[in-house]
């Protein structure tokens, strides 16, 4: 694909020609870190960041959705009858996000756009999204990217690569969404031939300065439940308070709970964000909780994200290597350091506890 | 305090030789700079393991709840504080600890630390009192009375309130502290101030939960947010439930909070949660001269009643 | 629940006997008269939808 050349007196101005055509996001700095917010007419996104403090997930996939309406109103002729929500699915373009976050939704579309079920509002709201993703010039100590499927410049899920060259940008289109908002922005200059060299020695010194990693080589191979019955899980929780900060700050958990609320005669029905490490989650109407203890809820984040999701989908672990669980975890457990436990477990060898 | 370690460990590996305990419960080296992870130690060579130093926030006593072992656990002043109210409350038997007391001077605050700066933040060592910072391509020698958490900057309780054994000698409690001034501040706004102040303190809130699981005193076996027969509580992110939430479990915090400061630790966004603790803290040291955690003698205000209890709100 | 901005006033306590009939007439009309003149109550209303 074509590599267009955005000088940077140019980018506000491009960002002016869309804001009509598209809903934008990007990353704006709150008073201690930067998170994905609406842009205001005018706003550009502030790119002078390293990551943001929440994942942009909530772009496509709201922590509170409305699903339906009703009114209970038996004056009114559909009275109890659930109606669809008015939803806005017109075109919003994400400018700024992360390759890892833009390969998350990959990740995540696995789940919400299978064979037998397909979950119209995230489907309709991923395709009515164009990402523009700012390639990462300056990875984190925490970020291990490149060995959690994705890259300080991996093109996956993005429609618009976008370099930081200092004196310009360098905007690659990969799909024809893509190339068709470089289009609306009055990005046209063709780069030269030496762009796509430069991007590739910019890649790599961003790649050489990923510090950190994970080894995921041998979980498929791993027996499922001599993983769940490993005893440094007791280590591994003993720490967690299971609060819901990795969950909600995670780009590719996904689950959720529905609710209704009433107001008066009418009420709605909606979904929000839920947690695999609240007791909640789980619990039966019998009282019953099959993960009564947060050893079992601990266990189940990481099996699912390191072995049930790699066992099913055979195409990686369920994590972008983003580092955000790892940064903000109030009592610093490292999902780091869950995955090479589990990749190096050995049932037979392992009468010791940990490392 | 980093000198405190061998002694931590020393004890930790005696009780354990002795079987006077069955396990420890401290801290080991967090992967992350400026954090620890709170961790459990059950034969004696893995007390080496255990650490300390200005990153040990986290109140240990939330790690107590409801044990049934012989443990030894290691306690600066606010966690003594919150296991004195937690054997107040029944949470944990006196019998079954060996409280290792730990004269604190103090956890540093790595938002502030990490918002002082705008490059990542890499590597954090201790001096003394100086606090080194280093990043790519800059390193930092800081005062680290300048890098408390806001709580532990006012504390008057650095000693451990009750103790078996002790890591180090007794420090000097801080003087002329003016502990409530920012509690001060909120009130002396109008009415419609306060509200705006709490609504924009709350407009990053996640409900992730984190305030109240770090908190010790939140060990309730449903929360009343998670309750479903009848729900008192709505689960979006709708900004009374929200704050439903924050000043409930304020409430019910009330005479029992020490201040420890794990709330507002725990928070990823970053909320000051104690904006609602510390008015309630405040009102009991005043109404009631009580502070909470420093004797397992005395009933805490809210349990006991006396004739000349304050009522002047009872029309 | 003042600090964190209900108006003085809008949240009323009160120990009344049963035996006390007139005291409980006295402070209801007194917490209607308080509360009227504070006018409609705007906090805590939850919206009607959320977005």
């Amino acid at each position: 694909m074509k590599v267009i050349k955005i000088e940077k007196k140019d980018w506000a101005g491009g960002i002016g020609k869309i804001q009509d055509g598209y809903r934008l996001f990007g990353p704006v700095r709150g008073e201690n870190f930067h998170d994905f917010k609406a842009l205001e007419k005018g706003e550009s996104p502030d790119l002078n960041f390293q990551n943001t403090r929440l994942s942009p997930k909530s772009v496509v996939y709201p922590q509170t959705e409305v699903l339906f309406e009703y009114s209970l109103d038996e004056k009114e002729v559909d009275h109890h009858v659930m109606k669809d929500a008015v939803k806005d699915y017109s075109p919003k373009a994400v400018l700024g996000i992360r390759p890892c976050d833009a390969a998350a939704f990959l990740l995540v579309k696995r789940n919400f756009d299978a064979p037998d079920y397909k979950d119209p509002y995230w489907l309709k709201s991923y395709d009515a999204t164009t990402f523009i993703g700012a390639a990462c010039n300056n990875p984190c100590s925490t970020c291990f990217c490149t060995t959690a499927g994705s890259g300080p410049f991996c093109e996956e899920g993005l429609d618009i690569l976008l370099v930081d060259a200092t004196d310009c940008y360098y905007a690659k289109a990969i799909t024809a969404k893509g190339e068709n908002l470089l289009k609306n922005a009055g990005w046209n200059t063709e780069a030269d031939g030496g762009a796509a060299e430069k991007i590739e020695t910019l890649k790599k010194e961003a790649e050489a300065k990923i510090s950190s990693s994970v080894a995921s080589n041998q979980l498929k191979s791993k027996s499922t439940n001599e993983l769940y019955e490993a005893s440094f899980w007791e280590d591994v929780s003993f720490a967690c308070i299971n609060c819901g900060t990795c969950t909600y700050l995670c780009p590719t958990c996904w689950c959720f709970d529905i609710q209704d609320e009433n107001s008066g005669s009418s009420g709605i029905r909606m979904r929000n964000w839920d947690s695999c490490m609240f007791p909640l989650f789980t619990i039966h109407g019998t009282g019953h909780n099959p993960r009564g203890t947060k050893l079992h809820r601990v266990r189940q984040r990481f099996m699912h994200k390191l072995k049930y999701y790699v066992d099913k989908y055979d195409n990686g672990i369920q994590c972008v290597g983003c580092g955000r669980c790892v940064r903000a975890c109030p009592v610093n457990i490292d999902i780091r350091r869950v995955c090479d436990m589990m990749n190096s477990y050995d049932s037979k060898a392992c009468a010791c506890s940990e490392k | 305090m980093l000198g405190y370690i061998d002694k931590i460990k020393e004890i930790s590996k005696r009780l354990l030789d002795e079987g006077k305990v069955d396990m420890i419960i401290g801290f080991k080296k967090g992967t992350m700079p400026m954090m620890n992870e709170p961790c459990f130690v059950k034969t004696p060579d893995e007390a080496s393991k255990l650490v300390w130093d200005s990153n040990c926030g986290i109140n240990l006593a939330n790690y107590l709840t409801d044990r049934k072992e012989k443990i030894g656990v290691i306690a600066k002043g606010c966690d003594s504080r919150n296991i004195v109210t937690h054997i107040i409350e029944n949470k944990i038997k006196r019998e079954n600890l060996v409280i290792i007391g730990v004269p604190c001077k103090g956890m540093i605050d790595r938002r502030k630390i990490s918002a002082m700066f705008d490059a990542e933040v890499r590597q954090v060592s201790e001096e003394g009192d100086a606090i080194i910072v280093k990043g790519n391509g800059f390193e930092e020698k800081l005062k680290k009375s300048d890098l408390l958490q806001d709580n532990c900057s006012t504390c008057i309780h650095r000693n451990p309130a009750l103790y078996d054994e002790l890591a180090a000698p007794l420090v000097e409690e801080q003087k002329d502290i003016d502990k409530y001034a920012d509690v001060r501040k909120i009130e002396t706004m109008q009415p419609s101030e306060k509200w705006d102040y709490f609504d924009n303190l709350l407009s990053g809130c996640l409900r992730c939960y984190a305030c109240r699981n770090a908190c010790p005193l939140c060990y309730c076996p449903t929360c009343f947010v998670d309750e479903a027969n009848p729900q008192w509580v709505g689960k979006s992110q709708d900004e009374t439930d929200i704050r439903t939430f924050h000043f409930l479990r304020a409430y019910h915090c009330a005479g029992r909070c020490t201040d420890c400061g794990a709330c507002e630790r725990a928070c990823p966004v970053g909320i000051n949660v104690r904006a609602f603790t510390k008015k309630l803290e405040k009102d009991c040291f005043e109404m009631f001269g009580w502070e909470a955690g420093i004797s397992i003698e005395k009933r805490p205000p809210l349990d006991t009643f006396k004739p000349d209890d304050p009522g002047k709100f009872i029309k | 629940m003042e600090h964190m901005g209900v108006e003085p006033g809008r949240l009323n306590f009160s120990w009344i006997s049963s035996a006390e009939s007139s005291k409980f007439v006295d402070v209801v009309k007194g917490v209607t008269e308080t509360v009227k003149a504070l006018g409609p109550n705007n906090n805590f209303k939850k919206a009607a939808k959320v977005a």
